[in-house]
């Protein structure tokens, strides 16, 4: 019987060894960049909202604070939507005939929603929580980017559960004292600009258990002093602070400056805030109960 | 003739004749094989019918394959298979020393069929070809190979685009993400049952009991649980309809109002109402009958207490309720009473709670005792220390017979009793006199007039009123004889008398008793009217249908079983504008006036002003006042062209409105009653009535004696039919028989052995003329001449998509004169088999006969490395219990047998049917998680982490099924259907077991929740190819759902049989009204997921970060599971083991705490409390 099969055909059955390995590291290599792509992801892409809102003219420009609108960042799992209504508030003095608040106008006027798109969008199997993040010293600049200098807004990073879980592992790296949650141009400690803190000793909420400064306390002057010592009272007739309300933003830095450190990098401050701030161990932290169920 | 069941139960929880260490307990297998009369000496039993067990109906039973794996494959579906003897299952059941438990027949008898359903992890899961085509295996593999090619890039697919929709005006309190709490009461014609609802963003997505009322202490019951999914029905009616035409409310008020008005004085008008439990209603009532006199109001429901009503009048010439006060009984005694069901018996959560409470086995605490006398076995029976099963005519006989032995009843002396029940008889007597008062007959819906008669007597004369038992007014404000003012309604409907007939909530062309013929009187009714949740049989037929807001929808009021009164508040807008019996009844006096403004008129008969200000004159004026203006405001805001800004403008000015009026007395006490969910100082006061009047109870007629009688009862799970359309509660394996999906012809083993038929087998039964046919279902302790049905299924089409068809129609048997009871029953085999959906047969890891065939022959095995020791059931102590005596003697009663001394031969190769813990350090597997991490909390407190457990009360468990349906709710269980339970697909996350002990004829049983023990070290984690179920650094075990893949190694890795499988998309996803019930911070599971209970991590998860945002350690109880929230009787405890002081640390202290199945070192972190009885030694 004569070869069905020439000479040739060793060097294309070797070839195409080779090349089914080739196609299955680079489909592999592919999806794989594929997943973490932008595409799917959705990183940095700017949705068509129905009113191009721009964060970078209301924070950064008229110094609107995060919680005006996102009122619930604080004490639920969801930071909210601002209602048509916190538009309107200014909206029907100011700008009342732009044609970019069309929109805006209609939905006060017809009682219907504005649709906006979701631009940080988990999956619905992960339960992120807003309130113990910013109650604990992660600022919404860790997640969100400088929203301040977004005039429309997109997903700064990836979202993904890698990018959560590089810091659930290692959150020290991007603790902050929790007065600055909402400081936009936090930047981490250095030797230029070193931070201060004390701790407090208040029972309570966890957000009061620091209190840190970026001037020198012992340079701040008899003044400042004094007048911590004034808010101290206050402080003191609430001895057990566990008002539910009380979080973040109700707690003013108001201890005496007993005995503040000084930081020059972030892991030192990250380490400190870690333990002032009982921030649970990576290996509680990166359990799956604590984002799925 | 001894009582089997207490004659076996006294023999202890010792099983091993080696054992000797407990003086007093060594009476184990002798003692057992005396107690359990072989079939001979039954026949001598008056109880255990004259026939003795056929032995030639059912001739052999074919030994199971003795090849272990191999049984035939055939038999499974074969209606020829051969079924078990009641002989040979008594010889089954007799000469094994220690205690035997069984769940099921099947189970028993070890028919080949039963072997095969046991091979499967999911019984049947192999045979069921319902969506596998069969492939070859080339085709197979292609289509796997595109399959697995798309699973790889399922991961890569984009997320749809999101919306947001936000509030144009957000409501001032509301956080979103955050549940709000709202206290309501939920109606129900035994008495309203408070509960606090949950709700997320205003849509109510959780029911529970309000732990701040008196009566419900946080407690709920399955009912009020599964009324949230009876909210959220798609298949709710939508609209009134006249003629099937959907008309407007507007024209039914016109019409109705119009020709009311023509009559002058209501002649020919009916209303026919469900019974009325609002205040608020029977006053608009008195008020329209001030109006139109002649009009005439019947009550009407087909489960309701006529029996007990009938009684009060005869005894006290009045109406009046019966309250227990059974945290004072020392003895309680249940005449066919189910306290411990559910809400069908009033007051079934502080009785059961009370119970309970006085059930606890402490030292130096007196134990109650327990006796019931009843024909179908319920939970309350069989949680009794004494059950006697009597048929209907015999417990009527009894109750005489009882009220003779207390002197209250001259006449009949003890009747046509048996022997058995005499005896019974005269130790219950002996026990209660000496009580000295400090005892309580109870008698229910479902006993009859006699027992009510007995009960009334019986508490009267041994001094039971006031300590044990008060009367006080009625519950419900308008106390009637329902099926008396039924009849006469239909004989005037008949005689055309009635021109107008409303229908308020009922159904009678459903379940009108059948011998009236409510369909032919309805003929002669020109206009009728139906208000109702559904567009039902009785809707569907009437003129005029409107639709029935839910309770959670509606303005309304009720008393709870102390008369305390709760205002029933709306929890959201009507799901479709649904309206109420406060509506139907004010278009007859005043159109305008809301149920909100006709509720909060009439509170101010109730609530507690202040004085100060002419309350009532200032109210008055203020409530019209602010009427006035919201209706101004009404009217603006409905014109046509108004913009939305005059709209909210018109909104701001009525809640201004509404501030201003605040602070009125009136609107005080108002919102604190709104907001405590019940008003204090309303409950009754006891009732000084003397000593009722001795009713002489007719003795049985002695023609009674041969015949069979058929029992109706309201069914455990759907009540008398309303929840017909709730797939929660028909899914809900009926309480004793675990029925799912079904209902059937309960009879004991006896008369089916007689009457030659089997299990499954379609029977007729006729009585009166009337027949149906129903498949039959043997019921261990039933007794004998007596075939109980239970009312409510059979619906018809106009049901709903999920109750339409499923089991028979009992009501079509039963009559106006005799609804609990009929005699002359005469039952006949009928064509086919009916497969009926019995659930207990799951969930089994059944060895049976081959369980140590190769321990007992050591040759084989000397490792043990092939069988895991003891029967599943039968062997290895998953129940333990013991007398109060043996319990006061050896604390230590639940490991007893299972030390080192004990072992016996199959021990020696190291297994433990006794199933004792391993010593710890034996343990393979070390320690990997080890719960010592030290956190810092407050200042500088240093706290051990969180460990989390439970621990479940065998004692105090009555299995009513309460926290089965709050799991359900709370975890977004999906319901199957009865195709998928019957395949053994449940989605429960709970089970309840019942396990019986001893013989057929009176078993004892015991109720055992089962769930996710949470294993230290678990079987599942260890097999999961995906790390999709893992262990948590607090100790649970977690299902990570969108990490599992299916493989289903897990569950078949569980001894315990609590994993459930999606086989199929069983969540609903597409229906929209239902989107709005679910819990959002629970994960809707899809396809192919393996769950579990998981402790409720979401309420954890809440509540650690809550504690961690206040830097505080999590308080002992702040974590309430949805089952501990909802368990009547505190049988559950989840805590902390790290506290030394929590409850749970508490409960696991004790002697009595044990693993299920220790032996296999899982090391569950669930653990349970061996019961104790306290059976009556005179009765043993």
């Amino acid at each position: 019987m004569a070869q069905v099969f020439d000479r040739s055909s060793n060097a294309l059955a070797r070839a195409s060894l080779v090349l089914s390995g080739l196609i299955v590291i680079v489909l592999g290599v592919t999806l794989n960049s594929l997943q973490r792509s932008p595409w799917v992801t959705r990183q940095g892409q700017r949705p068509d909202q129905p009113v191009p809102f721009s964060h970078f003219h209301h924070v950064q420009g008229l110094g609107l604070q995060c919680q005006y609108c996102h009122t619930s960042v604080e004490k639920s799992m969801y930071a909210g939507i601002p209602p048509t209504k916190t538009c309107m508030n200014c909206h029907s003095q100011i700008w009342t005939d732009a044609q970019l608040l069309e929109p805006v106008r209609q939905s006060w006027a017809t009682g219907a929603s504005i649709h906006w798109i979701r631009v940080h969008d988990l999956p619905d199997f992960v339960y992120f929580n807003h309130e113990i993040h910013v109650n604990k010293g992660i600022g919404c600049a860790s997640c969100h980017g400088r929203v301040d200098e977004m005039p429309l807004m997109y997903e700064q990073n990836s979202l993904q559960m890698e990018w959560c879980l590089n810091c659930h592992r290692d959150p020290a790296k991007n603790l902050r004292p929790t007065a600055e949650i909402y400081n936009m141009a936090w930047q981490e400690p250095s030797s230029q600009r070193p931070v201060w803190c004390t701790t407090t000793n208040v029972v309570g909420p966890t957000a009061q258990q620091v209190a840190c400064v970026t001037t020198d306390p012992a340079a701040a002057g008899l003044q400042l002093t004094s007048l911590r010592n004034a808010q101290n009272g206050l402080i003191q007739s609430n001895p057990l602070g566990l008002d539910r309300s009380q979080t973040v933003s109700a707690v003013a830095p108001s201890m005496i400056p007993a005995n503040y450190v000084k930081f020059t990098s972030q892991e030192e401050l990250g380490l400190y805030l870690t333990k002032q701030y009982h921030i649970r161990t990576a290996n509680e932290l990166s359990s799956c109960e604590t984002c799925h169920r | 003739m001894k009582n089997n069941s207490a004659a076996n139960r006294t023999s202890m929880a010792a099983k091993n004749p080696v054992d000797g260490a407990a003086p007093g307990l060594s009476q184990d297998a002798s003692v057992n094989v005396a107690g359990m009369p072989a079939t001979a000496q039954l026949s001598g039993s008056p109880v255990s019918l004259q026939a003795q067990p056929a032995a030639q109906v059912v001739t052999q039973i074919i030994p199971a394959g003795v090849g272990g794996s191999t049984a035939p494959q055939s038999t499974l579906s074969s209606p020829a298979a051969p079924k078990l003897t009641l002989a040979e299952v008594r010889a089954r059941l007799q000469g094994k020393s220690g205690k035997r438990f069984w769940k099921s027949l099947d189970e028993l008898a070890e028919t080949p069929a039963f072997q095969e359903l046991m091979q499967e992890e999911f019984p049947r899961q192999a045979s069921a070809n319902e969506w596998v085509d069969p492939l070859s295996r080339r085709g197979f593999l292609k289509v796997m190979g595109a399959s697995l090619a798309l699973a790889g890039l399922a991961g890569c697919t984009k997320q749809p685009d999101e919306l947001i929709f936000p509030y144009v005006k957000q409501p001032e309190d509301l956080v979103l993400g955050k549940p709000m709490y709202f206290a309501t009461a939920h109606p129900f014609p035994t008495g309203a049952v408070p509960v606090l609802v949950k709700s997320d963003a205003f849509r109510p997505i959780k029911v529970d009991g309000n732990p701040e009322h008196p009566i419900s202490k946080g407690r709920s019951d399955a009912f009020t649980q599964a009324t949230l999914l009876g909210l959220y029905d798609p298949d709710r009616s939508q609209s009134p309809r006249y003629r099937g035409e959907v008309a407007e409310f507007s024209r039914f008020q016109q019409e109705f109002a119009g020709s009311v008005a023509a009559t002058g004085n209501g002649q020919g008008v009916v209303l026919l109402s469900e019974t009325i439990t609002s205040p608020t209603l029977a006053d608009q009532w008195k008020r329209v009958q001030a109006r139109y006199p002649q009009m005439r109001l019947v009550q009407y429901e087909p489960v309701n207490q006529d029996a007990a009503r009938a009684a009060s009048k005869a005894a006290f010439g009045d109406y009046y309720d019966t309250q227990y006060r059974l945290q004072d009984a020392d003895i309680v005694v249940a005449l066919d009473a189910d306290f411990l069901g559910g809400i069908g018996f009033p007051g079934f959560l502080p009785l059961s709670a009370a119970w309970a409470e006085r059930r606890r086995f402490q030292k130096d605490k007196t134990m109650n005792r327990m006796y019931a006398v009843e024909t179908m076995p319920t939970v309350t029976g069989f949680k009794a220390d004494h059950r006697l099963a009597l048929k209907p005519s015999d417990i009527d006989a009894f109750a005489a017979a009882l009220a003779v032995g207390v002197g209250a009843n001259p006449s009949g002396a003890g009747a046509g009793l048996s022997p058995e029940a005499q005896r019974f008889l005269s130790v219950l007597l002996a026990d209660i006199r000496r009580s000295g008062g400090r005892f309580a007959v109870l008698a229910g819906p479902n006993s009859s007039p006699a027992c009510h008669a007995a009960a009334l007597a019986v508490n009267a004369a041994q001094g039971a009123v006031g300590k044990t038992v008060v009367y006080t007014q009625t519950v419900a404000p308008l106390p009637s004889e329902q099926s008396a003012d039924l009849k006469a309604l239909v004989a005037d409907m008949n005689a055309g008398k009635v021109q107008w007939l409303v229908m308020l909530g009922v159904n009678p062309l459903y379940n009108a008793p059948a011998d009236l013929n409510f369909q032919d009187a309805l003929n002669r009714v020109s206009h009728t009217v139906h208000l109702g949740m559904h567009l039902d049989e009785t809707g569907y037929y009437c003129d005029w249908h409107i639709n029935q807001a839910h309770y959670l929808e509606s303005w309304t009021d009720a008393r709870a079983y102390d008369g305390t009164v709760s205002i029933v508040q709306p929890m959201i807008e009507p799901l479709y504008g649904g309206k109420s019996s406060h509506d139907i009844l004010q278009t007859l006096l005043d159109p305008g006036v809301s149920a909100y403004e006709a509720v909060r008129a009439y509170a101010r008969t109730y609530l507690n002003v202040p004085a100060g200000k002419t309350a009532g004159q200032a109210g008055e004026a203020e409530a019209s006042q602010a009427r006035a203006a919201a209706a101004a405001a009404a009217t603006a805001a409905a014109q046509p062209g108004v913009s939305q800004q005059a709209r909210n403008a018109a909104q701001e000015a009525k809640v201004a409105l509404g501030l201003a009026a605040q602070d009125t007395p009136f609107e005080m006490a108002w919102r604190k009653a709104l907001h405590d969910g019940w008003v204090a100082d309303t409950a009754f006061s006891p009732k000084t009535l003397g000593a009722p009047k001795a009713v002489p109870i007719a003795p049985k007629a002695a023609s009674t004696d041969a015949a069979i009688e058929i029992s109706f009862r309201p069914d455990p799970s759907l009540y008398d039919g309303r929840y017909g359309n709730n797939g929660w509660l028909q899914e809900l394996p009926k309480q004793v028989t675990s029925l799912s999906w079904d209902n059937a012809a309960l009879m004991n083993l006896d008369m089916m052995t007689r009457l030659g038929i089997e299990e499954n087998e379609a029977i007729q039964l006729s009585v009166g003329g009337r027949s149906i046919i129903t498949p039959v279902l043997m019921s261990p302790g039933h007794p004998d001449d007596a075939v109980t049905v239970h009312l409510g299924l059979g619906r018809r089409a106009e049901c709903g998509r999920v109750g339409a068809g499923v089991g028979f129609n009992a009501y079509l048997l039963r009559t106006v004169d005799q609804p609990l009871y009929a005699s002359g029953l005469s039952v006949e085999r009928s064509k086919g088999m009916y497969d009926l959906c019995v659930t207990k047969v799951h969930n089994i890891e059944h060895r049976g006969r081959y369980a140590q065939r190769d321990l007992e022959r050591t040759e084989l095995d000397t490792e043990g490395t092939y069988s895991l020791a003891g029967h599943e059931a039968l062997e290895r102590s998953i129940i333990r219990y013991a007398t109060y005596e043996e319990a006061l003697k050896n604390p230590d009663y639940a490991h007893l047998g299972t030390k080192d001394s004990d072992l016996t031969l199959v021990d020696k190769v190291g297994y433990n049917p006794q199933g004792e813990a391993v010593p710890h350090d034996e343990s393979f597997w070390p320690d990997n998680w080890r719960y010592d991490h030290i956190e810092v909390v407050g200042l500088n407190a240093k706290v051990l982490q969180n460990k989390w457990a439970m621990a479940v009360d065998l004692n105090s468990c009555v299995g009513c099924n309460a926290c089965i349906m709050s799991c359900y709710a709370e975890n977004n269980i999906a319901v199957v259907g009865r195709e998928q339970v019957k395949i053994g697909r449940i989605m429960q996350w709970i089970r309840i077991d019942t396990y019986f002990e001893g013989d057929l004829h009176a078993p004892a049983a015991y109720f055992q929740p089962m769930y996710c023990q949470q294993c230290e070290s678990a079987g599942c984690e260890q097999v999961c190819p995906v790390g999709a179920t893992i262990h948590t650094p607090e100790g649970l075990n977690m299902m990570v759902y969108n990490r599992c893949v299916g493989t289903r190694y897990c569950s078949n890795n569980c001894p315990y049989k609590v994993r459930r499988f999606n086989f199929l998309l069983y969540s609903d996803y597409d229906t929209e009204s239902l989107k709005f019930m679910r819990n959002p911070d629970v994960t809707v599971r899809s396809r192919g997921i393996m769950e579990k209970c998981n402790y409720c991590v979401q309420r954890i998860e809440a509540v650690k970060i809550e504690a961690d945002k206040n830097n505080r350690a999590i308080r002992d109880g702040e974590i309430l599971t949805a089952c501990q929230q909802a368990c009547p009787t505190d049988a559950l405890v989840f805590g902390n083991l790290n506290d030394p002081t929590s409850k749970v640390v508490q409960r696991k202290a004790t002697e009595r705490d044990y693993q299920v199945l220790a032996d296999l070192n899982y090391r569950p972190r669930t653990t349970y409390t061996a019961g104790v009885i306290n059976p009556n030694p005179e009765l043993a």
